[in-house]
């Protein structure tokens, strides 16, 4: 609810700024006095300055301050525009601010909702050398059902060789056990076509769990290794 | 004599119908083009986000739509002449059998990369009904052409586009 208020908020003042944007600028060409005489003190004198002839004056409405005071310097109303332009960008920005915190807040509120702590399940990949494997794409299974398949371009697997961890998968599962089985496909020694494929049974409790599917190189026997790294 | 205006009048209403489908506007433009990542005849995986930076001609193709022999030519002649100026063309073959669809690239002999979709995912959504379809992605990701089929000329169409948005 307070996020909606939130929401509510924001938009309606995005709807008065358009509305100042759009009205604005004409409107206080014409007589900006009469919808509201009290806070537009600078602006009446504009009237006088911007048309000297007195056929517009009749517009004016008899009782607005531009009257009592025509003889303002002519300096004033554009420092008072330009003031009032300074605080409605300073507004603007607020706003953009309000919207990034927002979506910030959106986002952990989305991730809370669709993928609870209790239920949570993240699967990373992750490289280490890389000389025996150059990684193509990689296959999950989580209890013999496909959840992802992800195609590596040069640029990723590059990444990840820098170093990098990828989040391959983020999904939910209930409490218990289940089995994980990742297929990593690619280039293996001397160039080959080269598939393989790793399994964990992991307890699934409470709170979220974290896997790592690691990739490394096994230099005594010149092959690439594939571990499943369990993160309690 | 009316036979002859007859005959005249079905093959202007022919053409004009033939003409058709290459009016209806796709709804893509305007919007962020669908990601997607492919392995390519080359073996290598392209991701589309990738390009971002670069304008990028997407050129969905099937076998048996169109004249794709001409348009596979045509394409190849915009990719080599646009390349330096940091044009991307992209080949998507949604061809089924996938093996004829890489003999048929293959043969074709294009500098450019093809890319084969045996799924339907790319399809869906890009929201292809007709083929071929050519796309045209700006710099910032949008997509701001786009063309149903191919008809002699139709290259040239492209290469307006293509030369104004290497401008921006």
């Amino acid at each position: 609810m307070n996020l909606k208020s939130r929401v509510g908020s924001i938009l309606a003042g995005v709807l008065l700024l358009i509305g100042a944007y759009t009205v604005g600028p004409a409107a206080s060409a014409q007589a900006p006095a009469a919808s509201a005489p009290a806070a537009s003190a600078p602006a009446p004198a504009a009237v006088p300055s911007a048309q000297p002839a007195p056929a517009n004056g009749a517009s004016l409405p008899a009782g607005a301050p531009a009257a009592s005071a025509p003889s303002a310097p002519a300096a004033a109303p554009s420092d008072a525009s330009a003031a009032d332009f300074k605080t409605l960008d300073q507004e603007v920005q607020g706003m953009k601010k309000d919207v990034i915190d927002l979506n910030k807040d959106l986002f952990v509120l989305e991730e809370e909702l669709l993928f609870p702590a209790n239920t949570q399940v993240a699967v990373y990949v992750s490289m280490d050398v890389g000389a025996f494997f150059a990684l193509d794409s990689v296959t999950l299974k989580i209890d013999n059902k496909e959840v992802k398949n992800y195609l590596y371009t040069a640029r990723e697997a590059d990444a990840l060789l820098k170093g990098g961890v990828q989040q391959l998968y983020l999904g939910n599962l209930k409490v218990g056990k289940h089995e994980l089985v990742a297929f990593f496909s690619g280039k293996g020694p001397v160039e080959r076509d080269y598939r393989r494929g790793a399994t964990l049974k992991f307890d699934k409790g409470v709170g979220a769990k974290y896997l790592e599917l690691k990739i490394s190189d096994k230099v005594a026997k010149h092959q690439p290794e594939f571990l499943i790294k369990d993160w309690e | 004599m009316r036979k002859v205006l007859a005959l005249c009048g079905v093959i202007l209403g022919a053409s004009w119908i033939g003409q058709a489908p290459a009016d209806e506007t796709p709804p893509l433009i305007g919007k962020d083009a669908p990601d997607f990542v492919l392995k390519t005849n080359s073996g290598a995986n392209l991701r589309l986000s990738e390009f971002r930076g670069q304008v990028v001609l997407v050129n969905f193709w099937a076998r048996w739509a169109g004249d794709t022999h001409r348009e596979m030519r045509a394409l190849d002649k915009i990719n080599t002449t646009y390349q330096r100026a940091g044009l991307v063309v992209l080949g998507v073959s949604v061809d089924e059998d996938l093996r004829r669809s890489q003999e048929f690239a293959d043969s074709m002999k294009v500098s450019y990369p093809i890319m084969f979709d045996t799924g339907s995912d790319i399809g869906r959504d890009y929201q292809l009904a007709k083929m071929p379809v050519t796309f045209l992605i700006d710099r910032s990701g949008v997509v701001r052409f786009a063309h149903i089929g191919f008809q002699r000329g139709d290259d040239r169409m492209y290469l307006e586009q293509i030369r104004e948005l290497l401008r921006e």
